[in-house]
């Protein structure tokens, strides 16, 4: 019976009611669209930086990320590369060596991370291979081949063809040294990279670094990395069981867990001001409302209705109102957002700017059950309980003063 | 993933350059001031003859370094030439698998040479805070061995009676904007000038590394740290020794000791 009454109370005045119906739904589809963007371009960033180079997880030596020296070593890394590609979601896994050394070509030198790689199963995880631009990727019969990017071969003014030395501690503290040939050099998009890692063949480096059998890290890559995430649990028990460290993505790029977080945090604000401003607009009109008819609560005191039932009558027809709102609004959001997904959301002329985040000029949104009932949700809730305070006020009331009230 | 110092830390990049002393016998521009009454010794002429005592116009010396490592320990031999305050040259010779390899300083410059490269390399800047040889010494050492005496103020804090010698600490606070790492140096100072230890902090005052004169002997006709070692202190279990075999001083070095031809086809 109530709900019927506030349905039908809701529709005496169908402009305010229209009205309040249009800016729950404009700020709820406003919320579902933002928020699956927003995640859709930071799942985007993540994995456009990860694979660049860090995996979606690494496996390393104890200790090697708060101290990433050379003779931090995982023992025997390719029982547990075999193990780690048996998981489900893990679809590569790659042991290097990471030697910090000196590059050199005649007078000149720079100081790089010189990476021993297994070029086979570092294609299907790192994109440097795939942003070769002069030369070709190393390949597995490539002996004393090197890659290198783009900035740090400029500044050892290096091509392809040329040689490279290469000097560095070894593992027992010795001098590892080697001559490479250049015979493909990369531009991976990440300047830090560009300008500072060297990549050799996994076997000459361990040669060269006194690091046979072993390795630094073993990267871990995966067709999404929402997979390679979920596959956490058993790859820690992996690692245990060999006593080598596993780092999820935010353990790996901190920086990038940061900003994100910092990024949500700030959107936060301007998501709470929406629904706080909806909310209000709400709450006044229905306070309006109740103002206006507070002779008719009067009088339907008077015939005997209670005044818990005329409160709660009130505040279905909030409920209904706000109900009514979200599910328009989600309908229109998720709509919206569904739309955009398929087709991507090009940003034209910015994208230069965009590829300097790792992000392809075309960014899709991502809806899912988070993104898309967040918003909702939120203004329902708000809604709701701000429906308090019109009850509390009707229930207030007594028939005569009521009635007098006008 | 960054690339990063192999097996120093940045912070320890700049030492003073005591540490280095025995390896680089520099000779201070200045000529030593008549000692200081004992009443009221002036701490900067303290670590100035103390320093000078290390060195002379030049030396040549033959050096045994010892890198320990929880895992593992090395022994390196070496022989050492150094002429003036900004020149020094280092030769391995032992064992087999580091003998050839070879540092030239010049003034602030680095230069390595290694003999499987048959190649000499100009040290980048961005490399001078690596590890020297995989020891507890970082290039830096090497190339900045006057910071202390330059970018310190120096106060003697402590004044004591060991051993038949009166010890000296100095305590010594880089000057304001000076462009240094530590944040402070203590160093103990005997009366015969031999530097006996000396502790490295860093900007919040903390304790980073620490280096003791282990032994103290007649050495080229003065009382000499032959053994020091430097303790990283935030590695128990990692040390460098270095131990003077045996040394001379202020000879005539050829011109020819300290360029890069010499560096890559040695003549002596």
């Amino acid at each position: 019976m109530l709900p019927l009454f506030a349905w039908r109370n809701l529709w005496r005045r169908p402009q305010r009611t229209l009205l309040s119906l249009l800016s729950i739904a404009l700020v709820v589809a406003l919320l579902v669209c933002m928020l699956s963007f927003q995640r859709g371009v930071y799942q985007v960033m993540k994995e456009n930086n990860l694979r660049v180079f860090d995996g979606y997880a690494q496996f390393q030596a104890p200790g090697y990320a708060d101290d990433p020296t050379i003779d931090r070593v995982i023992d025997h890394p390719a029982g547990i590369v075999r193990a780690a590609l048996a998981i489900k979601g893990i679809g590569a896994a790659a042991a290097r060596v990471n030697g910090f050394g000196i590059l050199a070509n005649g007078e000149r030198s720079y100081g790089a991370l010189i990476a021993g790689v297994d070029p086979g199963s570092e294609s299907q995880l790192s994109t440097i291979a795939a942003t070769v631009r002069a030369g070709r990727y190393l390949n597995d019969t490539d002996r004393d081949a090197a890659v290198l990017g783009e900035l740090l071969a400029r500044n050892l003014q290096v091509s392809v063809g040329g040689t490279v030395s290469v000097l560095g501690a070894a593992r027992d503290g010795s001098v590892g040294a080697d001559v490479l040939q250049v015979v493909g050099i990369f531009r991976s998009g990440i300047p830090q990279l560009d300008r500072s890692i060297l990549e050799m063949p996994l076997a000459r480096a361990q040669d060269a670094f006194d690091m046979t059998d072993r390795a630094n890290t073993i990267a871990l890559g995966g067709p999404t990395l929402s997979g390679v995430d979920a596959a956490l649990p058993r790859l820690a028990a992996l690692g245990a069981h060999h006593g080598v460290a596993l780092l999820d993505w935010k353990a790996l790029e901190p920086a990038m867990r940061d900003a994100i977080a910092l990024k949500y945090a700030m959107s936060l604000l301007l998501y709470l001001t929406l629904v706080a401003v909806v909310a209000f607009i709400i709450l006044n009109a229905l306070l309006m409302s109740v103002l206006e008819r507070t002779h008719e609560f009067g009088v339907l005191l008077a015939i005997g209705m209670r005044a818990r039932a005329i409160g709660l009558m009130v505040w279905l027809e909030l409920l209904t109102l706000a109900l009514t709102g979200c599910a328009a609004g989600f309908a229109a959001g998720a709509g919206a957002t569904w739309w955009l997904e398929q087709r991507g959301i090009s940003f034209g002329s910015l994208s230069a700017l965009l590829a300097q985040y790792g992000l392809p000029p075309r960014l899709y949104p991502a809806l899912d059950p988070v993104s898309a009932l967040t918003g909702p949700v939120a203004i329902l809730v708000a809604i709701v309980l701000g429906g308090i305070v019109p009850y509390a006020r009707v229930t207030r009331l007594t028939a005569l003063a009521a009635m007098r009230s006008e | 993933m960054r690339p990063r110092a192999a097996s120093d830390r940045p912070s320890r990049a700049r030492a003073a350059r005591g540490q280095v002393a025995s390896l680089i016998l520099v000779l201070a521009g200045v000529s030593a001031a008549p000692a200081a009454s004992p009443a009221a010794p002036d701490p900067t002429l303290i670590l100035r003859r103390a320093f000078e005592a290390y060195r002379a116009t030049s030396s040549q010396s033959a050096v045994a370094m010892t890198v320990h490592r929880p895992q593992w320990e090395r022994h390196l031999d070496m022989k050492v030439w150094t002429r003036g305050q900004d020149d020094a040259l280092v030769r391995f010779i032992a064992p087999p698998k580091d003998a050839g390899n070879a540092t030239l300083k010049v003034a602030e410059n680095i230069w390595v040479f290694n003999p499987k490269l048959n190649q000499v390399i100009k040290l980048p800047v961005s490399m001078m805070s690596q590890s020297w040889m995989g020891s507890d010494f970082s290039y830096n050492d090497l190339s900045k061995s006057e910071e202390l005496l330059e970018w310190y103020e120096h106060r003697l804090t402590y004044t004591e009676q060991t051993g038949g010698h009166t010890l000296w600490t100095i305590e010594s606070l880089p000057k304001p904007g000076a462009p240094v790492v530590w944040g402070k140096v203590t160093v103990k100072i005997r009366d015969d000038d031999v530097l006996s230890e000396e502790t490295f902090f860093d900007q919040d005052l903390k304790p980073v590394r620490h280096m003791l004169t282990e032994k103290v002997g007649p050495l080229g006709g003065r009382a000499y740290p032959v053994v020091m070692s430097m303790h990283p202190l935030d590695s128990p279990g990692q040390w460098t020794r270095i131990e003077t075999l045996e040394g001379q001083f202020d000879l005539v070095l050829p011109e020819y000791l300290f360029t890069l031809s010499n560096l890559q086809y040695p003549r002596q």
